[in-house]
């Protein structure tokens, strides 16, 4: 029997069924389209306003629908877009939406190929390249440093042109290099930042001659489903840099210019003169000695009670920042241009150090015919880095070490001092330069076989020339009979990549629309020494042409080749595959396989396959959420897949032989590498599910993401018996595996949007849980750094702090007391008592950003921040531990003088034998070295204010902007030795894995303020 | 461009064909497969010539000797710190990286040597002297860390103490310590091979005959074996091919010295042997008493009586006011001895004198030669008629003058200590403290977790 309720309803309807039919409808039909790249919007929703009676667009936008004659106005909403009320005035509609507040729309650029965000199933980060420019960073990498959640940026340290560390959700390796592949327009570019070693305590950064002015935007890939196409690079995720090119219309030109001044962020704060001595004797006493106590270097008492040489002073200065970029873009039927110039040059806070970028590129993009169109793009950038000895090399480093304020600079008869560190005569008797030129240029051909299908073939080169050129005076080489030493060692790096695509757009229907990509690459890198060159001169090679010239030529007669075999040569050779499927304009799923070949691994294990799968529901678009207004966008994502990492130097696998100099006038011959014919890739099980919201009128955005990866077959370069007389070989660790785990969440909240005032506040925060599960068994000194104190132990996160701790002061004789193994107190270093306690992970990362607008005006910020982890000052040892020839921290100030004090250090000495059991300076590793890592920076602050165009018509400008904007004005730390944003330059990978919050005489980071105006006319 | 565009059209559509495998082969530029590398005489003497060229380099360059010295009691280390200080202070650890990269090739001898032994069917006419090259470059590796690395001969009545690792094979595996009794044992079994092997002739940089009695001598001396210390010593100086050099100048020169039974040849723009002795003890060039050998008042008062030629041959008050220095190495410049004449001859002295009988008179013989050099003249010559405990007071005494800044008084304060059980270091050690011995890398241990780590303690 039928229930009442029921009877009711259907009653009800058959009652309205003649209002229905009895009314007159009409048919509109329409194109909806992008307002801003006039891309078809499929999907989007069309009511007649005042009626449920409605439709969807298709894939190419267009959509038909009958609506009741008396209907006036349709409503268009599509997901990402301001809903827009349309007149019905005309039987065929054409309406453009425009973009909402959020970005679902906006389109994404994936490897191979671009998406809209919303269709998007990864995790991809964008950062728009109007971002990078605000600030004077050494290199566009560290302006990224806060703006997209799960990347982690140190700035390498505030030398000029210096590399960051950057690592993406995590640390994935020990033994190697945990960095991401850099991709600029589909090139994954050489990016190692020790080309040239660690020479002078630096890395070498080659994205520093990047001009950051002529990057449109950085895609940040970060799970298998977005950097799995990249297969055995993919692990350590993958930045896509992506350059401007032209725009259709009239040629635009765009002026930018910054100046500005550049200064230290944080300097530690060590003793003068007198109070060193006062410290020295003490310890001196304290040891049990009587009289003076003996000074290093040289001095006597007497003299060294004269100086109080601020070396940090000496060296150190207020920098200049000037920089000038001009780029120019215009359009037609047949080629889209953009070229772009750039000058600059960033002074930094160091004497002598600067680097100065100059820079070209030229972008074109031809419609040669409909269906075949060309790329053409080419970049030459040219950075010249004024270079100085930084941290163990000396420089700022020896102020921070072993240059005493008790030394002078000069002797009393106006020579130099030389006894001790004297790196005022350092600077000042030698010129270091680096040169680097590099070009990367590509030719794309793109043809639309039939409709939908377009093969793309890509050829890429990217050039790279390395000048190191370092002059000596005779005084700094003690040899008067020559007017000086030019030194000069040239490196050269070629990477050529190939690749062939097919990408077939098929739109079964409007509900089915699939993407098909196919595709192989391949790629060729190496690099050559060019012949070193010593000559007497008074001038570095770089002033001195002709004797640079001479000297090859006379080299020419020799049997010296001028070119090094070519070193570091690797080859890939790959098939990958990628299928999009979009179902209804919410389902989307995607499917990807790279299979990879690669020169680093063994015969038997060159191939691997990278699968990855992903799934997104937009959830919005469902029926039963219609109802949830508030809600404009929320969309599940899930993913899963394999990559890899490869990022080993070439040639490992072989056991090697060669040639090397003469010995006694006859030939040698020297093994080279231990050979690990089973050498593979380390491999990672990717997981990633992320929730991606947007509501309340689209005032609140954001995304909060799970990720869990599994990396295996670890990579290892240590731990093999020295006795064999090899220091190190790769292997791939068995049953080896770290986990990564963590949530992300960014958050964007527009508080106020009116027409004239506008107001946001955003930020992201990561929390990333790092865990060695196995290293099969090895122990924890099978890998890190003697001296870095960071090792890897099972069960703590890759980077942990191994020290013996440190309970503290005895009131009674003033002597250290520290825990063993069990946690008893114990007076007797011993190393035996390290133990797991700290970490150089951080709990969490983040910025938080407010962007504030009024009229013209906009103020903005971004706020970074770590919390938790920790820092491990290496150079404590000496600075705040035992008194050495070393400058002493203030900190140390707090020690114990006699019975009853209670200190935070204990008792002075010169004699290591005084804290028993610790053999030496540097193997003081213990916790009273060891800081929390927290800290929060004001990384930017600009002001600026954009003219009303109305105003500039007249002067025939299109737009201008002036800014004024500072970079790492405020830091708040606890950490008491200087800058807690730190990435020591260990050119070791193990050491760079393990030990980014390890310093040792690292530079501070620079602070700046610069004034900035952009001009497009 | 077009390497490209061919590479594409033509190469790898199926990217595991055999085109591609060789597109994916990037063997190092310039480098050489095992079987390429070695097939004959020329590439094993190579070999042999590359470990020469590191041993001079990276050894006995003159980071051994600073080593010993830093261990032993002539130099001043109040300033030492970092590394040196910690050896300096006797308590070395199981980290300090110039203690352990010298620990890694020191056994790189011992890695080559091995080599060619597996590789010696490939020689032909050459084969008895390569393959007595090899046996002594294992000889070297052994013999020089277990010096360091070791409690000396003596220790322990049947020597059964942990020694060091010997490597026997080239293969890269983990360590495992063998007892200084095997160490020892090897080490003689492979010089008297290397003895029988080897040829006569003597070209400085070679390992030759001479050589290799030489280690013998020096070997069977630390063992406190005199007769066969005297046997072999006596042998290398009968064989008239070296002589005592009448100058202190030349002992460290270039070409002049004649001394040099195993050693290291200046060669400009090729070989500069001796580097570190430079850095660490030159006295006329970047001094420094943080860093470098300066001697203690006591061992300057002893080194320079009136009358000795060393005194202004070897030292200065005035290069480096404040500080006792040596100026022996002060050369831009020099030959480097791994085994010289001199300490041949001190060895021969000193086992006769302990030997006794009709040896006596050769010790006496052998004391005044260097004492007539000594103090230039026989002023201080020693009675023919002398007790053999004079002379062997007298040999030791010497061996210290002559022997400065060449890392020679640590094996002295343990081979005495291990004779006679009394301990002469002047810094009030025991000569069988642990702090003599060297701690191993800590890598030793990450590579083998049951290595057995010597005692760290000092020798407070």
């Amino acid at each position: 029997m039928m229930p009442k309720r029921s009877l009711v309803g259907i009653l009800t309807i058959l009652l309205c069924l003649p209002a229905f039919t009895w009314a007159q409808s009409k048919t509109v039909t329409g194109k909806i389209t992008d307002a801003t790249n006039g891309i078809p919007v499929p999907g989007a929703s069309v009511t007649a306003k005042g009626s449920k009676t409605g439709t969807s667009s298709k894939a190419d936008g267009s959509f038909t629908l009958t609506i009741p004659g008396a209907t006036t106005t349709l409503t268009i909403s599509g997901v990402g877009y301001e809903t827009q009320d349309v007149p019905v005035a005309a039987d065929v509609i054409l309406i453009s939406l425009k973009a909402a507040p959020s970005n679902l729309n906006e389109v994404v650029v994936i490897g191979y190929g671009t998406q809209r965000r919303r269709d998007v199933t990864g995790a991809i980060a964008k950062v728009a390249g109007e971002k990078l420019t605000t600030i004077a960073a050494p290199s566009f990498e560290a302006a990224l440093q806060g703006k997209a959640p799960g990347v982690q940026v140190i700035q390498g340290s505030g030398l000029a042109g210096s590399g960051s560390v950057i690592r993406i959700r995590g640390i994935a390796s020990i033994g190697a290099g945990a960095d991401p592949l850099y991709v600029v327009d589909g090139i994954p570019i050489i990016a190692d930042a020790f080309l040239r070693t660690n020479s002078g305590g630096m890395n070498q950064n080659p994205l520093a001659s990047l001009n950051p002015n002529d990057i449109e935007s950085i895609e940040i890939l970060k799970d298998a489903a977005a950097a799995g196409i990249y297969g055995s690079r993919g692990s350590n995720g993958v930045i896509l840099i992506t350059t401007k090119r032209g725009k259709s219309g009239k040629p635009s030109f765009n002026y930018n210019n910054k100046i500005g001044i550049s200064t230290y962020a944080n300097r530690p704060d060590f003793v003068s003169g007198s109070e060193w001595l006062q410290l020295r004797q003490e310890a001196w006493e304290n040891d049990g000695n009587t009289g003076k106590a003996p000074l290093p270097g040289g001095v006597t008492w007497e003299q060294a009670q004269k100086n109080n040489t601020d070396w940090w002073d000496l060296l150190t200065r207020t920098g200049f920042i000037n920089e000038h970029s001009l780029s120019m873009t215009q359009g037609n039927k047949l080629v889209k241009s953009f070229v772009g110039a750039t000058y600059s040059e960033n002074q930094s806070y160091l004497k002598n150090n600067s680097y100065t970028r100059l820079g070209l590129r030229t972008n074109f993009d031809f419609t040669i015919t409909p269906k075949f169109k060309a790329t053409l793009s080419a970049a030459y950038n040219r950075g010249i880095n004024k270079r100085v000895p930084a941290a163990w090399a000396g420089g700022l480093g020896d102020a921070m070490s072993t240059a005493l304020p008790i030394y002078p600079v000069y002797n009393d008869d106006k020579t130099w001092f030389t006894g001790g560190a004297n790196p005022v005569r350092r600077m000042n008797e030698t010129i270091w330069r680096n040169t680097d030129h590099r070009l990367i240029g590509g030719l794309t051909l793109d043809y639309e076989v039939i409709k939908g299908l377009n093969v793309r073939v890509n050829g890429s080169y990217d050039y790279l020339s390395g000048i190191d050129d370092q002059w000596e005076s005779s005084n700094w080489i003690n040899d008067n009979t020559k007017p000086g030493i030019a030194k000069r060692s040239p490196y050269r790096g070629k990477n050529w990549v190939a690749s062939a695509t097919a990408t077939y757009n098929w739109n079964l229907n409007d509900d089915n629309r699939f993407t098909f990509l196919a595709g192989t690459e391949f790629q060729e890198k190496s690099f050559i020494n060019r012949v070193y060159v010593e000559k007497n001169s008074d001038r570095p090679f770089y002033k001195n042409k002709a004797l640079y010239e001479h000297a090859l030529d006379s080299i020419k007669q020799t049997t010296t080749p001028l070119n090094s075999p070519a070193f570091n040569a690797e080859t890939f050779a790959s098939v990958f595959g990628r299928i999009n499927y979009v179902y209804k304009e919410r389902y989307a799923f995607q499917a990807s396989v790279r299979r990879d070949g690669s020169s680093k691994f063994g015969p038997d294990k060159k191939y691997g396959v990278f699968p990855s799968v992903s799934a997104g529901w937009t959830i919005s678009q469902e029926e039963f959420m219609k109802d949830l207004t508030f809600i404009n966008f929320l969309k599940l994502r899930a993913s899963y897949g394999l990559t890899g990492n490869s990022n080993i130097p070439s040639g490992q696998y072989y056991f090697t032989y060669y040639a090397g100099g003469q010995y006694n006038t006859a030939p040698t011959l020297y093994p080279g590498n231990v050979g690990t014919p089973d050498l593979h890739w380390e491999e990672t099980q990717n997981t990633d599910v992320a929730v991606e919201f947007a509501g309340w009128n689209n005032r609140i955005t954001g995304e909060l993401a799970y990720y869990h990866k599994r990396t295996t077959d670890l990579l290892l370069n240590t731990a093999i018996s020295p006795s064999t007389s090899f220091g190190t070989s790769f292997r791939n660790v068995p049953g080896s595996e770290i986990l990564n785990q963590g949530i992300e969440l960014s958050l964007n909240v527009k508080v106020v949007n009116k027409k004239d005032l506008t107001f946001s506040v955003g930020g992201n925060i990561a929390k990333n849980y790092n865990e060695l599960i196995s290293l099969g068994g090895l122990s924890a000194d099978a890998a890190g750094g003697g001296s870095n104190d960071t090792r890897v132990v099972t069960g703590y996160p890759v980077g942990t702090n191994y020290l013996v701790r440190y309970y503290g002061v005895d009131p009674n004789d003033g002597l250290p007391i520290w825990y063993d193994k069990t946690g008893k107190l114990t007076k007797t270093f011993s190393l035996d008592n390290r133990m797991p306690v700290g970490s150089v992970v951080p709990d969490f990362i983040g910025g938080v950003n407010h962007n504030l607008t009024w009229k013209g005006f906009e103020f903005t910020s971004l706020w970074t921040f770590t919390i938790g982890g920790n820092i491990y000052d290496g150079s404590a040892k000496r600075q705040d531990g035992i008194v050495t020839d070393w400058v002493i921290r203030r900190d140390l100030l707090d020690h114990w003088r006699q019975p009853g004090d209670v200190t935070k250090f204990p008792r002075l000495t010169m004699n290591t034998g005084t804290y028993n059991g610790l053999s030496s300076e540097w193997q003081y590793n213990s916790t009273m070295f060891l800081y929390d890592a927290s800290y929060l920076r004001l990384r930017e602050v600009s002001l600026g204010y954009r003219f009303d165009p109305k105003l500039l018509t007249r002067l025939h400008v299109k737009g201008a902007r002036v800014f004024v904007t500072g970079m790492n004005l405020l830091t708040f730390t606890k950490y008491p030795g200087g800058d807690p944003e730190i990435a020591r330059d260990f050119e070791n990978v193990t050491d760079r894995n393990l030990s980014p919050n390890i310093t040792y005489l690292t530079p501070p980071q620079q602070k700046s303020w610069v004034l900035g105006l952009n001009v497009t006319f | 461009m077009k390497k490209i565009i061919y590479s594409l059209l033509v190469g790898c559509i199926m990217i595991n064909a055999s085109s591609c495998n060789k597109f994916l082969e990037r063997k190092p530029s310039g480098a050489f497969t095992e079987e390429e590398a070695i097939k004959g005489d020329a590439d094993l003497q190579g070999l042999i010539n590359g470990a020469y060229t590191d041993y001079s380099n990276k050894v006995y360059n003159g980071k051994f000797q600073w080593i010993e010295d830093l261990l032993g009691d002539q130099a001043n280390g109040t300033l030492y710190t970092g590394d040196d200080g910690e050896i300096f202070k006797r308590k070395t650890s199981i980290f300090g990286d110039y203690k352990n990269g010298l620990y890694t090739d020191v056994y790189r001898p011992a890695y080559i040597g091995n080599k060619v032994l597996e590789n010696i069917g490939k020689a032909t006419t050459a084969r008895n002297d390569i393959e007595g090259q090899a046996y002594y470059l294992r000889a070297l590796t052994h013999f020089d860390a277990v010096r360091i690395w070791a409690q000396p001969w003596g220790f322990t009545a049947d020597n059964s103490h942990d020694g060091i690792v010997l490597r026997t094979t080239s293969s890269i595996t983990p360590g495992q310590r063998s007892s200084v009794k095997a160490a020892y044992d090897t080490i003689i079994a492979d010089l008297k091979k290397a003895e029988n092997l080897l040829g006569d002739a003597v070209t400085l940089g070679y390992a030759n005959k001479w050589a290799a009695k030489a280690f013998l001598a020096k070997v069977y001396f630390l063992q406190n074996d005199f007769p066969n210390a005297f046997a072999y010593a006596d042998q290398v100086i009968k064989s008239n091919k070296f002589q005592l050099d009448a100058s202190y100048a030349n002992r460290f020169s270039i070409g002049l010295s004649k001394e040099i039974i195993f050693g290291f040849k200046f060669i400009d723009n090729n070989l500069y042997p001796g580097g570190e002795l430079r850095n660490r003890y030159r006295s006329d060039v970047g001094f420094s008493a943080q860093g470098r050998f300066h001697v203690t008042d006591q061992f300057y008062t002893a080194a320079t009586t009136a009358g000795d030629v060393r005194a202004a041959a070897w030292y200065s008050n005035t290069l480096a006011p404040g500080y006792h220095v040596i100026t022996k190495y002060n050369k831009n410049n020099f030959d480097v001895a791994a085994i010289g004449y001199t300490e041949i001859k001190l060895i021969r002295a000193e086992a006769a004198a302990e030997t006794g009988g009709a040896n006596l008179a050769i010790a006496i013989t052998d004391m005044n030669e260097l004492l007539t050099r000594a103090y230039g003249g026989p002023s201080k010559n020693l009675a023919a008629n002398a007790l053999a405990a004079t002379v062997i007071s007298a040999a030791r005494r010497e061996r210290e003058l002559e022997l400065v800044g060449e890392g020679n008084r640590i094996q002295e304060i343990k081979r005495i200590g291990a004779r006679t059980n009394t301990n002469i270091d002047r810094r009030g050690g025991r000569w069988n403290c642990p702090g003599l011995a060297l701690q191993f890398p800590i890598s030793e241990q990450a590579a083998n977790a049951s290595f057995r780590m010597n005692q760290e303690g000092g020798c407070d």
